[in-house]
């Protein structure tokens, strides 16, 4: 099973098994990752789970709707192009067998 | 003896003073109760409260939002629409509330606080909400949103009278209506004015706009930027003034945030945790619900209890205990789901600016009338007039 790695940026990391989660969201709501906010709850009206996805792995997932893009205007750390709001990363778009890695932004809010 | 059952009335003045204790009865006695005063299901517990704000597609917001509706909002709003609408008009909207214009009108907000501070200091006794927290927030708010400066007591005035309802008669009466009405009329007459002359602002975009190829309706476009004037002007005032209130009640934790102005963000989700404004709003079920051992029709109102469930010691240890460090996450006090309040990040940048102002001014203040006269309103909780004097 695939897992999601979040980086902290002084380097720290944490692992999870992606588990039954539906988005790189609830794999850190899950396992208490409390830098993912996620104060909607993934209906993407927050943008508390914003996260900087590896650049060499966002081909994993769709690009961002108009809404998220919008929402990433709305970010309180700076937004990257690697900027995405992580209840938007549907794991059952990734390839069988392979980890996701994401780095966690200073704040949230 | 004869007891008396339990009742939920949101119309009572007493709920509006203190409503926690019967709170903490709904929630251990009575977690899915039909209130015969309100007409509607009281969800109470975290849990449930927040299960609901995700399950959109049972409870409904399409039969309005607040417990007491006004007219013409129902559907118009996006409080009070489902998605995909919601969704559409939320994207639109959120242009007005990105990180870049929540930064620009915060500079706007620490000028109107440096001046009514000034004008605090000289009076000595003061009432928070007219000299200081309403005048910020309609000035911010207005500047937002691109109106044309406004007199902030009027504003706010009607603004008030419409989130009232009578506590004798258990409805919106006139008054409140009419005043509800001229909020409407002068936003129809800014709308008016983008038609003919179009500006680089959110009524503006809204009027240009189209959903699936159709343009918003008039109803949508005046509906949806007076309820922002109204969620605006009602909650952040109501909010900075609820933060003020427990900062007085609780010296100790104000003396932190004194000493530690980094506290303050914290300390406003905090407040926004024990005693956020917003304390009940209403869904319609779209389907039958069996929940606690009682069966929910579907037509009918839930009243989801924000406030209790920011006290549900099943969610939050020593709820009762207001604690400027415990940095709550996942508290109700912006709602949740789909409908969290879309002015989140506008309220906290603003709040934390301004209270460090306000604190490095004013770091003791006592209150001059314990007895406040709360809002009689069944869905928000706030004071009419927190009088103060700088001690």
């Amino acid at each position: 099973m695939g897992k999601v790695r979040f980086v902290k940026s002084d380097g720290s990391e944490r692992v999870f098994e992606f588990g039954d989660a539906f988005s790189v969201m609830e794999v850190g709501r899950k396992n208490g990752v409390e830098e993912i906010v996620a104060e909607c709850g993934g209906s993407m009206s927050c943008s508390t789970c914003h996260v900087y996805v590896d650049e060499a792995q966002l081909g994993n997932f769709p690009e961002p709707d108009e809404l998220e893009n919008d929402m990433l205007d709305c970010v309180s750390a700076e937004r990257k192009p690697n900027s995405r709001l992580s209840c938007q990363l549907e794991l059952r778009a990734v390839e069988p067998g392979q980890d996701i890695t994401v780095t966690l932004p200073d704040s949230q809010i | 003896m004869v007891s008396t059952p339990f009742e939920f009335n949101p119309y009572s003045p007493e709920i509006d003073r203190d409503p926690f204790p019967a709170y903490a009865q709904l929630r251990d006695r009575y977690p899915c109760f039909w209130s015969e005063h309100a007409k509607m299901w009281v969800l109470s517990r975290y849990e449930d409260i927040s299960n609901a704000l995700q399950d959109w597609e049972t409870y409904s917001s399409s039969g309005g939002n607040l417990m007491d509706e006004l007219p013409n909002r129902a559907g118009s709003t996006l409080g009070s629409t489902d998605p995909p609408r919601h969704d559409h008009l939320r994207s639109l909207v959120q242009v007005a509330f990105t990180r870049k214009v929540v930064d620009g009108v915060i500079p706007i907000a620490q000028e109107v606080a440096e001046r009514c501070l000034t004008a605090i200091k000289a009076k000595g006794r003061f009432d928070f909400v007219e000299d200081f927290s309403s005048q910020i927030t309609v000035t911010t708010l207005f500047e937002m949103m691109g109106l044309p400066p406004g007199d902030h007591r009027e504003v706010r005035n009607n603004v008030m009278l419409s989130m009232q309802s009578d506590s004798v008669t258990r409805k919106k009466e006139a008054r409140h209506i009419d005043a509800f009405k001229k909020l409407v009329d002068y936003i129809t007459a800014q709308v008016e004015d983008r038609r003919k002359t179009p500006k680089d602002d959110l009524i503006s975009k809204m009027i240009s706009a189209e959903i699936d190829g159709a343009k918003l309706s008039e109803s949508e476009i005046v509906m949806t930027s007076t309820t922002l004037v109204f969620a605006g002007v009602e909650s952040l005032s109501s909010f900075l003034t609820m933060f003020a209130l427990n900062l007085h009640d609780f010296p100790e934790e104000r003396g932190k945030l004194v000493a530690h102005p980094e506290l303050i963000p914290s300390a406003i989700e905090e407040s926004l945790r024990f005693n956020t404004s917003a304390q009940r709003f209403r869904r319609i079920l779209m389907r039958d619900v069996e929940l606690h051992g009682q069966s929910m029709k579907k037509g009918t109102f839930v009243c989801l209890c924000y406030g209790s469930g920011n006290r549900d010691e099943r969610k939050f240890e020593q709820p009762d205990a207001y604690r400027v460090e415990r940095n709550p996450k996942g508290h109700l006090g912006f709602g949740g789901g789909k409908h969290l309040c879309l002015g989140t990040s506008m309220a906290r940048q603003v709040t934390a600016a301004v209270m460090t102002q306000y604190l490095a001014a004013i770091p003791d203040f006592k209150i001059t009338d314990t007895n406040l006269n709360w809002t009689p309103s069944t869905t928000f909780r706030s004071p009419l007039a927190l009088p103060l004097e700088i001690e």
